[in-house]
């Protein structure tokens, strides 16, 4: 197997290694990355696979130095990526901005844990607000959020893909849970499916004296105007706002006249399918939505499905920062949103199912 | 009663389920204490996952302790900040070997391998020590006869081998058995024994008692997915 | 006829003349090491870092591809550019503040790790960009924007010495040296030895350059001067800390230790 991508293969792996091999697979070169739980596995198997495909890895001084150093592996024109959770989700902030200013194509994984700060290593989705719109800028980038390990197979080799496409910055949002669980999954390689990988191309050291024979390459995230910004960055929204419907993405069922159209993303968004499942074996007409993208936001989608809906109920482990992006699509539509909110807890199936039981008898008291 | 047949009453079985991350040593090792439990000796169940011992035995341990096995784990009300602030070795666990009756070592993956057992007190003097490696051949580092052998050698000494090949929830007969082989080739070619196979109730049931590389079927009961959420 | 300034060859002459202050150090540490890159012949082959302060003004400064940052993040990103690419020479320019206090892990762990990489650091005593504020190397007594009664060491301590903290971290192959903009050669020959540490691919370089900011100082050119060769000397030793063996002396560098 020695320096090729793993033929197709039905595997089983937890969540941090498939991030490793996915990022092998989308032929990324390099990783800088620092420890923090519940991400290190994702270093643990990249150092372990690193020398068998000849690719590079730094573990860095802290997560601005993993992003910097991230930052320059993609000028250099490698496929780079870094992983981190929680605090280091914070840090991770600052060389974001600087990639989104700049139009970089970096890859960033995220495993959620318990917030603010410190708080628990385990798991949560207090960091949606952070990864879609953390950083002193507009939130310029691509947020997959992902249901289970396939998906993180999947998505992670997509997110390589996109960044270069498109070079907005691209994260993959997962969580401890997923990061920790295990489960089977098929691991392929992208080419044999017909997925080309996107070609990077370097930023700094092309062929050629700059200034003789090429212009030189000069970067900068500091504009002198607030006219000169003003246009930098009225031309990143035009170009964010073209490729937007290009890249989201959604999942759905029964959301067509559905009494009570769960809404959820994640981890959590497989409860919810799980719970929508077992409504309508017992006859109610329960719906369900996910949108895998959180920035952009699947909001046309979004809106066809809750205008169909009688209620929507917003499902998260957090305290209604996934709501508050659902909220922001549906502005101007009347229906009614309900949260079912469990900050840093895992949601099951039953509770979900047994929350829209409740609304769906209070709605049939009502009429 | 003479001497030398109370030492043989009392010789007893200390196990270390060593191997790579997520290869099933939790599991096998729980059954296996189960299992030891059930025989009437005291049996003690040791957390030695230094690298994430709150995935592990923790939500478990009310359950064991009912069934006869006295569990040696950090209970995480009572620790802070665990995989954080770095892993914390219970001092209980140092002296495990100090407990009468059978001792069962759940050793965490890591780069220092069976190196973890180094931490406990009395190992070099135990007479019937048996370090077993787990292996699962549906993780890509243990899918193939090479890695499964350059894997046990990384892991210092090991007596014996375990495959616990399967899918999760998806496995069969077939995968069980398509990994019994590879484990049987990289014993031999390791000089080490294949100890048993495991594999879920139902499936080691449609196996028979020996799987077609003739080692001893053990089934098993599933805890771990309990042990996470 | 027009006669021409002497200019390195690497400097870009549609951003000149540049946009530093009048008696700013900066343009002169660029010279310096302009005249580097091009004794060097290495033009094709730098890419140059500069961080948030002043330093930011030469992000287009050179024919070379460039790269502007802050906080001293200069650091991690050109090490990420090495790393994935050793062929290029990658050169991080940046000041106390960002070397020495917001950016100072990244420097620490550049100099521990002994990154292939060569750091550049102005030294004028002070944040200048921001409007004259305390740095880490600010010296006793003097008068910033947030030590308007004169830094006290008792509370703030006294000023950084970068280059013997780098040499003090750093593998044995690196290159550590102290110039200032009074002794261009030196200067020079400092900036020469610490790319030619890279290029050999030995270890790390820094260089810590005094400098000057007559603007943030309020000196008219005579104190101005009496600050950088009289003041700052008494503090920052200048001369080469740390030179590896295969590197051998430099006899023109010597002479000009204090």
């Amino acid at each position: 197997m020695s320096g090729a991508v793993m033929a197709e293969k039905r595997v089983f792996m937890t969540g941090n290694e498939v991030v490793a091999w996915a990022a092998v697979a989308a032929r990324a070169d390099v990783m800088y990355g620092y420890p923090i739980t519940p991400q290190n596995e994702v270093m643990h198997y990249w150092t372990r696979l690193a020398p068998k495909h000849g690719k590079i890895f730094l573990q860095t001084e802290d997560e601005l130095s993993a992003g910097f150093a991230t930052i320059g592996g993609v000028l250099a024109g490698k496929k780079c990526f870094t992983a981190t959770a929680g605090p280091g989700n914070v840090l991770m902030q600052e060389p974001v901005s600087m990639a989104e200013m700049m139009r970089l194509p970096v890859v960033v994984v995220v495993m959620q844990r318990g917030g603010p700060s410190t708080a628990t290593v385990i798991y949560s989705q207090q960091e949606v607000t952070l990864t879609t719109f953390g950083g002193n800028g507009e939130g310029f980038r691509v947020v997959y959020s992902t249901a289970g390990l396939q998906e993180l197979y999947d998505h992670t080799i997509k997110a390589f893909n996109t960044a270069w496409r498109y070079r907005f910055p691209v994260f993959v949002l997962a969580d401890g849970y997923q990061a920790k669980m295990r489960e089977p999954l098929t691991v392929y390689d992208p080419v044999e499916r017909g997925i080309e990988p996107v070609a990077p191309e370097p930023y700094v050291g092309r062929p050629g004296k700059p200034g003789a024979d090429r212009p030189p390459g000069h970067y900068r995230n500091t504009y002198n105007t607030e006219e000169e910004l003003y246009a930098v960055v009225l031309e990143q929204a035009a170009e964010y706002e073209r490729v937007a419907p290009e890249i989201v993405e959604h999942e759905e069922s029964g959301a067509e006249g559905a009494a009570v159209l769960v809404v959820a993303h994640g981890v959590v968004a497989r409860a919810a399918k799980q719970a929508v499942e077992l409504l309508r074996a017992e006859g109610l007409k329960a719906g369900y939505f996910r949108p895998v993208t959180l920035r952009p936001l699947p909001a046309e989608a979004l809106r066809t499905a809750a205008g169909r809906a009688g209620r929507l109920l917003v499902v998260e482990s957090a305290y209604g920062q996934f709501a508050r992006l659902v909220r922001d699509a549906l502005y101007g539509l009347t229906v009614d949103v309900v949260p079912l909110y469990k900050p840093g807890l895992g949601i099951t199936a039953e509770e979900i199912a047994s929350r829209c039981r409740e609304l769906a008898a209070s709605s049939a008291r009502t009429e | 009663m003479s001497f030398w047949v109370f030492e043989v009453r009392r010789i007893r079985i200390v196990e270390a389920y060593v191997g790579e991350y997520a290869a099933g040593k939790s599991e096998v090792a729980v059954n296996r204490a189960l299992e030891l439990a059930r025989e009437g000796e005291p049996a003690t169940l040791v957390d030695l996952d230094t690298v994430e011992p709150c995935y592990t035995l923790r939500p478990l341990q009310e359950e064991l302790g009912a069934a006869g096995i006295h569990v040696v784990a950090w209970e995480t009300r009572r620790t802070l900040g665990l995989g954080e602030a770095g892993s914390v070795l219970k001092a209980e666990a140092r002296w495990a070997l100090r407990r009468p009756g059978h001792v069962v070592f759940d050793v965490g993956y890591g780069v220092g391998g069976a190196k973890a057992l180094n931490l406990v007190e009395g190992v070099e003097h135990e007479r019937w020590f048996n370090v077993l490696a787990v292996i699962n051949a549906s993780r890509p580092l243990t899918a193939t006869v090479e890695g499964i052998v350059a894997h046990v050698r990384d892991l210092g000494p090991v007596h014996g081998l375990i495959n616990n090949t399967h899918l999760g929830s998806e496995t069969t007969a077939a995968v069980v058995q398509a990994g019994a082989a590879l484990v049987a080739a990289a014993g031999r070619s390791l000089g080490i024994p294949v100890v048993a196979t495991t594999a879920p109730a139902a499936v080691a049931a449609e196996i028979g008692p020996y799987d077609p590389a003739a080692h001893p079927v053990r089934p098993l009961r599933r805890f771990m997915p309990r042990a996470f959420w | 006829m027009t006669v021409k300034p002497a200019m390195p060859e690497s400097w870009r002459l549609e951003t000149k003349p540049h946009k530093f202050c009048p008696g700013c150090g900066h343009g002169i540490a660029l010279r310096a090491l302009g005249q580097a890159i091009d004794e060097l012949g290495i033009q094709d082959r730098v890419v140059f870092g500069c961080d948030i302060g002043c330093s930011l003004l030469a992000w287009d400064f050179f024919n070379v591809d460039s790269v502007q940052t802050h906080h001293g993040r200069t650091t991690p990103v050109v090490t990420g550019i090495k790393r994935a690419n050793p062929e290029l020479i990658c050169v991080a320019y940046m000041g106390d503040g960002g070397g020495y206090a917001i950016g100072a892990q990244h420097l620490v762990n550049a100099a521990g790790r002994n990154e292939r990489i060569t750091v550049i650091l102005a030294n004028n005593t002070q944040y200048a960009m921001t409007g004259g504020q305390m740095a880490p190397t600010t010296l006793p007594g003097q008068k910033t924007e947030t030590s308007p009664y004169g830094r006290d060491p008792e509370a703030t301590g006294h000023p950084a010495k970068g280059p013997e903290m780098v040499a003090a971290i750093t593998g044995e192959d690196a290159y550590v040296a102290r110039g200032t903009v009074s002794k261009l050669p030196q200067l020079r020959r400092m900036m020469v030895r610490a790319l030619q540490n890279q290029i050999e691919g030995r270890g790390f370089s820094f260089v810590e350059v005094l400098s000057t900011c007559p603007t943030n100082w309020r000196t008219n050119a005579k104190d101005t001067w009496e600050f950088l060769e009289k003041k700052m000397p008494a503090h920052f030793r200048t001369g080469e800390l740390k030179v590896p063996a295969a590197a051998g002396k430099d006899e023109d560098g010597k002479k000009a230790v204090h």
